[in-house]
């Protein structure tokens, strides 16, 4: 199937079936070796498009049969994107890349939400879907010692990346555990600022996500999260493409649709920025959301 | 995982406080194995590599191993 194929593959869309998919997707991007789907690289046993009717069986990059996301970025709508670059463009500064170890960044995000959460020392601060732990050892270095970072992901994969860049930094106050941002295992009222980087928009129940966000916020606690949101309401054949929501556009909500969640979740002060539009094809832009719980 | 995060831990779907059981420790004394057991409803969640696996349980059984 190419990229630009929209086709409804899996008609049993039910939000497992779509978890699953999605945890599939992100287990193979975090699986990857970093070198294998470097669209710059000219290494022909990798990436060849052409290599459709190879026989071998290559663990990323093989184009053949499903839109790997990671590879083909010449001609993959849908495309993950892969190139840590790209993190300057979405308001990373060079310090911060430096400053976090070099595999965490895995280049999954739309935004820096590090950057607009304003983290104070001591804090202790949530990331929904840590991935390779990037913004985890960002927000680690703003909370200091006294703080603490955790890290939760569903995908066991991710997480074996984000803990071998724990144990290669000095930062001793960031944890990471398996878990989905519907069911956080998190205590009520323990927690001063959730972000999260374009991972809402993959969840298939946003309201439990916003619901149990606020559960373990404490009152005066900050949501400070980016993330892709439609400018309008996609078509249905995007919506159930289950490779355009592993890309992060298929399930992204509408910003009206947004501000009804955080309302219904109880948040006040609610604020969704649009930053820019993620792609030509789709009205789809990344966005900064802020709400808080209240006092 | 540090022993002092336990207490920020919960169950993912009663929210109820885990204990630690069968913990194996490292020489930095960071818990590296074990089990999370929820005070409430007795679900048993492992820790893997220093990673606690707090996922629903039909989740879990997803995933490889």
């Amino acid at each position: 199937m190419s990229g630009t194929d929209t086709t409804i593959d899996d008609a049993t869309d039910t939000p497992r079936d779509r978890r699953t998919h999605v945890r599939e997707r992100y287990a193979e991007v975090a699986s990857a070796d970093d070198d294998c789907c470097d669209a710059s690289t000219t290494d022909a046993d990798c990436c060849d498009d052409s290599a459709a009717d190879d026989d071998t069986e290559t663990e990323c990059c093989d184009t053949s049969e499903t839109d790997s996301g990671c590879c083909d970025a010449s001609n993959g709508e849908f495309d993950l994107e892969d190139d840590p670059s790209r993190a300057l463009s979405l308001g990373y500064e060079p310090a911060d890349l430096e400053a976090a170890p070099e595999e965490s960044n895995l280049g999954l995000g739309c935004g820096n939400p590090v950057a607009i959460s304003n983290l104070e020392a001591g804090e202790t601060v949530l990331d929904l879907g840590s991935g390779g732990g990037f913004d985890c050892f960002l927000a680690a270095r703003e909370v200091g010692s006294g703080g603490r970072v955790i890290g939760v992901d569903m995908t066991p994969e991710m997480l074996e990346r984000a803990r071998e860049n724990a144990s290669d930094s000095e930062l001793e106050n960031v944890e990471f555990r398996l878990g989905e941002i519907e069911y956080l295992p998190v205590a009520d009222t323990t927690v001063d600022t959730i972000v999260s980087n374009c991972v809402v928009n993959l969840s298939p129940d946003k309201g439990q996500v916003f619901a149990e966000a606020y559960r373990v916020l404490r009152p005066g606690g900050t949501l400070a999260i980016s993330d892709l949101v439609a400018t309008e309401p996609l078509p249905r054949e995007i919506r159930e493409n289950p490779d355009a929501v592993d890309a992060c556009v298929g399930g992204a909500a509408t910003v009206d649709e947004l501000e009804t969640l955080l309302d219904d979740a109880g948040f006040v002060d609610g604020s969704i920025a649009l930053e820019g539009e993620w792609t030509a094809d789709l009205p789809v832009a990344s966005a900064r959301i802020e709400a808080r719980k209240p006092v | 995982m540090q022993e002092s995060l336990l207490e920020i831990l919960c169950c993912p779907l009663d929210k109820h406080e885990l204990e630690l059981e069968d913990a194996d420790r490292d020489d930095a004394d960071e818990i590296i194995g074990g089990d999370l057991v929820c005070t409430e409803c007795g679900e048993r969640y492992p820790i893997e590599d220093g990673i606690p696996n707090l996922l629903p349980p039909d989740m879990r059984e997803e995933t490889p191993a």
